[in-house]
């Protein structure tokens, strides 16, 4: 059973397709939306559901290669140094880092850890 | 007129022509932070050396009012010098006379520059900021541009051809520079076919020229630009640093220094930076300075394709072209933009007689449909062609992975390796444990009770057999494994005693190169 969604991110729409394939999968977007915040719901949003592509935004970040989610470790809100390590995804046999490509607030986690990934799929947004 | 008018006639020419486009028109390059024509020649070579040609040569436009139009040097200056007493030859399009437009006259210039150099064997070097051809003189520009670009053609690996884009280069101008070996742009120039007002006429699309052809977009998405410069003294800093690491022709070698640095140093640093986990990646760049004689490394087009690494060291004092995969991009990977920088670079370094050293550490090819539909298959082969067809002494470094068909392109034995040095954490194979260990193992793994625990036992298994130096090196297509800390020494060594090399190629006119 496929639902589609429109999710905004910093304002911009994307229609996003989820297909329900047992209770398990059910369950994660209720369990993430009882722990929405009111200060970061975006990216909690974006985060439950299938990768987007990138749109090529310059505050965008999209995957150089398809892999999967290895470790995520900042949270969106949080402040980060250009050259900061936000997560790493697992490619090609590498650990490859995702880093921060200038100094800026992390506004949205595009991803969740676990997440696969294709070249081009937005990663996180500043 | 006697000899005192003619002298005085002389100097009022002189100063006419060295003043280009007049004193308001000076001022407004100046304010946007642009040096002139001859500003630029003076702080590109060394104090006094210019010798100015043509100074005196005019345009022979009659269409649209040019019977009256002057053109002092017909907007660009050209002759010769030298950078660090070594002869180069130059022309610099002057912005401020008719936009630094290119007609008839002006190619002419540039071509006689461009043939006494090609005579004597002397770099070039040509400072583009023009405003493109001079429309006045129709097809008599356009012919100039013809003139140029053959002579490019005909010059390519005989002498060393360096392009600086200062301003706007639209249109067919971008072609000259596009030929020559290396393309350094500033801030705030710009290169492109068609301009933002062509491509929003034709297909609707909104573009700045700075984003369509900005010296950002060329050193970094493109690759058309090799190196880019926030302002004009930082990029005659720049051309004058890659000056000193080539030569001056296709028969002299590079200059050789004092090397400041003992060849036996011991690289300990060097034993830290492969990680136990071949998962990890590392800093490649760390690895190739730290082999460099004082830690130097010019890197070139380092913002684009980061997955591959190109530039110049030098060992014992002997300039080296060093390729290397960068674990820490796109995990090393190879594909289409990294095989064509890499190409062309080795292609630089074999027409001057630059030794390659290629330090290897990379998974494969990158797989994807974007990157096969794009034409890996094509692009992939220049790395192999290039290094085959190079006979300069070429030196391999295997740091880590080294598997299949990526194994070959960067410069495995095969492809005419002289030395091929491998570090202990060397694996070289195939393919991957996981990938081989499963094709060969197939039937035991399907059969047995836990396949996964199967699987896991047969990828250890090949990993202890295969993911080492010693199967190539059993086979002597590892002619040492050195210690990471002692590879400094056999390098210079191996290249020492291959300073000699000769070998010879099939007579013929050229080769096909996969384009």
């Amino acid at each position: 059973m496929i639902k589609k969604f429109v999710v905004t991110v910093n304002g911009e729409k994307y229609e996003v397709e989820v297909e329900q394939i047992g209770e398990a999968a059910a369950s994660i977007p209720a369990t993430v939306a009882s722990g929405i915040k009111a200060e970061a719901p975006v990216a909690v949003t974006a985060s439950a559901a299938a990768p987007v592509k990138a749109s090529g935004g310059e505050n965008e970040v999209a995957s150089p290669l398809p892999g999967v989610i290895l470790r995520i470790n900042v949270a969106a809100g949080q402040a980060v140094k250009a050259g900061e390590v936000i997560m790493i995804l697992e490619a090609m046999k590498m650990e490859n880092d995702i880093v921060a490509p200038k100094d800026g607030v992390i506004s949205a986690i595009n991803v969740q850890k676990g997440a696969a990934v294709q070249t081009g799929d937005l990663l996180f947004t500043m | 007129m006697n000899k005192e008018q003619k002298s005085e006639k002389l100097a009022a020419l002189r100063l006419e022509a060295e003043a280009g486009g007049g004193k308001a028109r000076v001022e407004k390059q100046h304010a946007a932070g642009k040096l002139t024509a001859r500003e630029r020649i003076n702080l590109l070579l060394d104090e006094g050396s210019f010798i100015e040609l043509d100074k005196f040569v005019t345009h022979r436009g009659t269409e649209f009012g040019m019977q009256k139009t002057k053109a002092p040097g017909e907007g660009v200056v050209t002759g010769y010098g030298s950078i660090d007493g070594r002869l180069v030859y130059v022309f610099s399009q002057d912005f401020t006379v008719l936009g630094g437009s290119l007609g008839e006259m002006h190619a002419a210039k540039i071509c006689k520059v461009m043939d006494l150099a090609l005579k004597v064997g002397a770099p070039v070097i040509g400072i583009n900021d023009s405003g493109g051809a001079r429309i006045q003189e129709g097809i008599d520009a356009l012919n100039g541009y013809g003139e140029i670009f053959r002579r490019n053609t005909l010059a390519s690996g005989v002498i060393p051809q360096i392009s600086v884009i200062m301003g706007p280069c639209a249109g067919g101008a971008v072609y000259s520079p596009a030929l020559t070996d290396f393309i350094f742009m500033v801030d705030k120039s710009q290169m492109f076919i068609t301009g933002p007002q062509v491509i929003k006429a034709v297909t609707g699309e909104s573009v700045t020229a700075d984003e369509l052809g900005g010296a950002s977009v060329h050193n970094t998405i493109s690759g058309n630009a090799h190196f880019y410069a926030a302002d004009e003294h930082e990029c005659i800093a720049q051309i004058k640093q890659l000056f000193s690491y080539i030569p001056s022709n296709n028969l002299d070698g590079a200059e050789i220094v004092e090397a400041g640095d003992p060849a036996d140093r011991l690289c300990l640093e060097l034993d830290e930076i492969v990680n136990d986990d071949s998962n990890k990646p590392y800093d490649m760049s760390e690895i190739v300075r730290g082999l460099a004689d004082n830690g130097q490394f010019m890197e070139i087009q380092s913002n684009f394709a980061k997955n591959i690494i190109i530039g110049y060291i030098r060992l014992n004092g002997i300039p080296v072209g060093v390729i290397a995969n960068q674990p820490k991009r796109m995990a090393g990977c190879l594909d289409i933009d990294a095989s064509d920088k890499a190409s062309r670079f080795i292609r630089f370094c074999d027409c001057f007689g630059i030794p390659i050293l290629t330090c290897v550490d990379t998974p494969g090819y990158l797989p994807g449909v974007s990157q096969e539909h794009g034409g890996i298959i094509r692009h992939g082969a220049k790395l192999l062609y290039a290094y085959s067809e190079a006979s300069v002494p070429k030196l391999t470094l295997i740091t880590r992975k080294a598997y299949g068909g990526a194994y070959l392109a960067m410069c495995g034995k095969a492809m005419g390796a002289d030395t091929v040095l491998a570090w202990p954490t060397a694996e070289i194979a195939v393919m991957g444990a996981q990938g081989a260990a499963s094709i060969v193992f197939r039937k035991e793994i399907d059969q047995a009770d836990d396949p996964v625990a199967m699987k896991n036992e047969k990828i250890a298994e090949y990993e202890e057999k295969f993911s080492n130096p010693y199967c190539a090196a059993a086979r002597g297509l590892v002619d040492v494994v050195v210690e990471p800390h002692e590879t400094r020494y056999y390098l210079i060594k191996s290249l020492d005693s291959l300073l000699s090399k000769k070998e010879s190629r099939p007579g013929k006119k050229h080769g096909n190169l996969p384009l």
